[in-house]
Parts: structure tokens; sequence; C-alpha cells
């Protein structure tokens, strides 16, 4: 049915009851995000406090960020997790999906366990490897000690070994790339992977040349999902290392709940700009690189 | 079709196994570590770290539900999870429906604008959400949080319940008009009926992310009467040093109805997990 330009009579009487029902989706728009989107926008260049008027000072936030070491350990670290995330984690969750796709016994079995660290809360997670990665008692060293038994490494409190822990806390654990990339390969019809076989093509022409280029996409969006879930960032460092030891797993939202609590609001709000400014050109870039708007060629 | 079956691909199944018993085993291990040593002396834990409990008793559940009053937590966590889901539901299911079923001026911008939310990152409006809390006195109150969660998930919930509305026949808004049933009549009981599949998805997807949130949990609330389950556990150090039993038993506690929910409902929670990665 092809709709006139024009609002039909039967629409018009229906308008007050249409906006009536989108009020309350907009008002929470208007109060939670826009403002909120704002507010960053124009205070991350102002000294506030919260109480006083914010005073405008241009560029001095950004300016005295850049001067501070935590900071520049922060992007430092984001810059390295983010590389890890859309490369190694990516690799990780494709190499799975590929794995499930090709029918291993308890592939479904696979699926649902790997979905498992996904539905429990981050705080939890945190938690748990807290114990994993305890000295004393801890999973892994106890593993470790099975083998070499003189093994001692506290990892969230040692210098390299910090680092190493927070990133093994998320590392792993790429069910959303695997759902991704699988949705797409089961999206295309299984006759076109058996006529290639026919025609002689191996496994891993196949994979090279089909399968792969078919879910570029889904792996474009993989790659975008992991980088910016890296940004944000928080209850795997919160309550474990707290950004340390010395600056080692500090992180941009561990800086802004500080700079809240010091009630440095434009500090803050400097900080979540570029929290902001660094998803956007994220986005962008894979965008292009994966040629995401395109259509599949 | 015959399978030529030469070195390689046995090479290939023998790496597809060793790696997926791996992921299999970083997925579980650390969780059933858990759980079975809650079942486990403080001083098995520390001596022998892989063995099996002796006995299965519930001991160590039934002192920390009482004595660190788990069972308050808990309830404050399934208030804060559960009423801002069916708010925020029935919000977005009215403001999916008219922008999926009606045309009217600013429509295509309304949903332009609400979809795009998506894009900026987790924790970029913390600020202001944190003084929005502050101005209406409403900071270290479950109301405050509740608010803050009712807004969450607007993106995703407007995808998934459009497509749903979209999907259900636009005859049957006619039929209804013809039959004499109003606006709010026809969302009520014909439309809504008929995206259960939808509005249960975006339920658990939103129930899923209030349950387990932590960051504004911890920054909107201080005091132990509005304390959700994820903030309690940061306080376990504090309240069982050196009693891992009831550390682990608490911490069973916490994951547990998650995992239950995506045992029951395992569609939608895929479902939800798969648009987390996108949220994110």
């Amino acid at each position: 049915m092809k709709h006139p330009q024009r609002l039909s009579r039967l629409e018009r009487q229906a308008l007050p009851s249409v906006y009536l029902f989108i009020l309350p989706t907009l008002l929470i728009f208007l109060v939670f995000y826009l403002t909120p989107i704002l507010t960053v926008l124009v205070t991350a260049f102002t000294r506030w406090d919260g109480f006083n008027a914010p005073a405008f000072i241009g560029f001095e936030n950004f300016a005295k960020l850049f001067a501070r070491e935590s900071f520049r350990y922060a992007l430092r670290n984001l810059s390295l997790w983010g590389l890890i995330a859309m490369t190694l984690h990516v690799l990780i969750g494709v190499v799975v999906a590929f794995l499930l796709f090709d029918r291993f016994k308890g592939w479904k079995a696979v699926r649902a366990v790997y979905m498992i660290p996904n539905v429990i809360s981050a705080a939890a997670w945190a938690m748990i490897y807290r114990f994993v990665f305890n000295n004393d008692y801890g999973l892994l060293n106890n593993l470790i000690r099975s083998v070499n038994p003189a093994f001692s490494v506290n990892w969230f409190y040692e210098s390299p070994a910090a680092f190493a822990a927070i990133t093994y806390t998320w590392l792993f654990y790429a069910v959303i790339v695997t759902l991704l990339v699988l949705a797409d390969l089961m999206a295309v019809p299984q006759e076109l992977y058996e006529a290639a076989t026919i025609d002689g093509a191996s496994g891993f022409q196949v994979t090279r040349h089909i399968k792969l280029p078919l879910c570029r996409n889904a792996i474009g969006t993989a790659v975008i999902c992991s980088g910016t879930a890296r940004i944000s960032m928080y209850e795997a460092i919160s309550l474990t290392t707290r950004g340390g030891p010395g600056n080692d797993t500090m992180n941009l939202p561990i800086l802004l709940v500080n700079s809240i609590s010091d009630m440095r609001y434009g500090m803050a709000n400097a900080i979540a700009l570029i929290m902001f400014v660094i998803g956007i050109i994220l986005l962008v870039f894979v965008k292009r690189a994966f040629r995401l708007n395109d259509p599949a060629t | 079709m015959i399978k030529t079956r030469n070195a390689g691909y046995y090479v290939y199944r023998t790496f597809g196994y060793a790696f997926l018993l791996f992921i299999v085993a970083v997925s579980v291990f650390p969780l059933l570590w858990v759980i079975l040593s809650s079942f486990k002396s403080n001083g098995a834990i520390l001596s022998s770290p892989f063995s099996l409990p002796d006995t299965f008793g519930f001991d160590a559940y039934a002192s920390v539900l009482r004595q660190y009053d788990l069972l308050h937590y808990f309830v404050n966590s399934l208030v804060v999870s559960i009423v801002p889901t069916f708010g925020s539901l029935l919000i977005y299911a009215m403001g999916a429906y008219v922008i999926a079923k009606y045309r009217f001026p600013g429509k295509n911008l309304f949903y332009a604008l609400f979809t795009l939310t998506l894009l900026v990152p987790g924790h970029t409006r913390t600020q202001p959400i944190f003084s929005i809390i502050m101005n209406l006195s409403l900071y270290d109150t479950k109301t405050g949080l509740m608010l803050v969660y009712l807004s969450g998930g607007l993106a995703m919930s407007m995808f998934i319940l459009r497509a749903t509305f979209l999907s259900v026949p636009y005859e049957l808004n006619e039929a209804a008009t013809i039959d004499g049933a109003g606006f709010l009549r026809t969302f009520m009981t014909v439309i809504l009926p008929l995206s259960k599949t939808g509005l249960s998805t975006a339920g658990v997807m939103m129930f899923l992310g209030n349950w387990n949130e932590y960051f504004y949990a911890a920054l909107l609330t201080s005091s132990p009467a509005n304390r959700t389950l994820p903030v309690a556990l940061s306080f376990f150090n504090q309240a069982f040093s050196y009693d891992y039993t009831r550390m682990f038993a608490a911490l069973t506690i916490v994951v547990l109805p998650g995992i239950l929910l995506y045992v029951f409902a395992q569609e939608q929670v895929t479902a939800s997990v798969a648009s987390s990665g996108i949220k994110g």
C-alpha cells in the first residue's frame, strides 16, 4: 500500500494520541541523552565544581589532562587494549564461529557454555578473576605450580603482570563476535559451500575466498564493538587493580569517576568528551576499512 | 558428497577440538571452581584448591543470607531490575508502536535521534546523570537508580520493538478501528498481545542489564539500605576477610540468577547478549 504524501483525515485525527504515545520516550531522550551530551560538550571547556557557575577556560582541562601521567597511561592502555581487542580478541571469536559452523561434535553445547561469562555481572566476573589470580589459593597459579612448584606471581599487584591479568579478564570471552559472525555464515545457503567443494575447492580455499568475504560486515561490526567496549571498561579494573600498580592499568572511566568524586566536573566531562571522540573516530575508521556501508562484494 | 580425508583434515579437526576445549575451559572453570569451593572448608580451599568438596552442605549459604543481609540486597536488586524493566518496556513500546505504525511530522527525526544514542559510548554521560539525580535529591535512593535504569537500552529497544510492530499486519489496526476500538485499546488489546516475542526479547535484555549493573549502582547509592547485589560484592573483602567459603557462597548467589535466566530463556538471552555488544 502506497501512502499519499499528505496525511489523511484519519491520520490527522490520530495525531494527538500519536504524540502522546511518543512523549515519554522523547522525555527520556531529552533528559537522559540530549541534555547530558550537550552538557558534556559545553562544560568540558569550563572549570566547574557543581556549586558555582561553570567558568569558561578554553582547552585548559585538556592541557592539564595531557600533562598528567595517569592520563597518558590511560591513553596508552586504551590503545594497547583496543588493538588487542580489535585483532586477537576478534580473531578468537571468528575462529570459534568457524569451528562451530563446521559442526564439531557438541558445537551447540560449546555455544551455550561460551555465553555464560556474558550473562553474569561484570562486577561478579571481576571478583571471580580476583580469586582466580590469587597467588596463594588461586586457580591459575596452582595450575602453574603443578608444573613449576616455585612459581609465584601476585597478578593484580605486580608491574607487568597486572596489565596482562586485566587483559585476561576479557580477552578470551568473544562470544559477541562469534554470534555476529555465525549469524552471517548461517545466512548463506549451504549449497554455495557444497558447490565450491564439488568444484574442487579445498577447505582452506572455501574459507579464504567464500566464507571470509561473506562475513566481512559481521567482522567489521565485531571490530567496532570490541574496540569501543574497551573505552568504557570499568568493573574489571575498579574492582581489581583500581588502575595500579602505579598507573599500569589506568583507564579513562576510572579517571572520570575520580574527577567526579573530586568535584571537578569540567575535568570529568573533558575526559567524557575524549572518550566520545575516540569512539566516533574508531567507528568511522573501521567502517571505512571494512567498507561497511557498501553492498557485499 | 565424498570427502577426501588427507592429513590436513585431521590436523584441522585436532586443532579445532583443542581450541574449543580451551574455550569451554576458560568459560566454565573459573565459575565451576567458585561454586565448588563454596561447599569446601576454608582450610580445604587453601590447601587443596582442586579437590572436590567432601559434602554438599548449605551452611555457608544460610549464613551469608542471614548474617551479611544478602537477602536484603537480593530483594533490592530484584526491585531495581524489575520495576524499570516494565516501565521502560511500556514507554518504549508506545514510542516504537507509533513510529512503526503511524505517519506524523517528525517521525523520521525521532527515530534517527533515538537510535543514534547507540553511538554514545557507555559512561560518557556519567557526570550529567549524577548531577540530575543529585538535583532531584534522589542520591542514595532506589528511586534515583530506577530512574537511570529506566533510560537504559533506548536504542536497542527501539530497534527490536519497531521491527516487532512492523511485522504485525496493518489491517489489524484498521479492523480494530472499524470495530470502534480507540487508539489506546487497539494498542493494549490487539497489538501488544501479538508482539510477545519482541517484548520478551527487549524485556530480558533490559532486566539482565539492570540486574548486572554495577557502575551507576556504585555511583548513586551509598547506604546498605539501597545496596544492590553487584555493589554488595565489592564490600565482600571487608565483610569476610579470609572467610573464603562464605565469600564464594555469596558470589554464587549473585551469579546464579543470570545463569538460570539464561537456561530458561536461552533465545532471548542470546539475542540480548548479541545486542549488548552492539550497545557497547
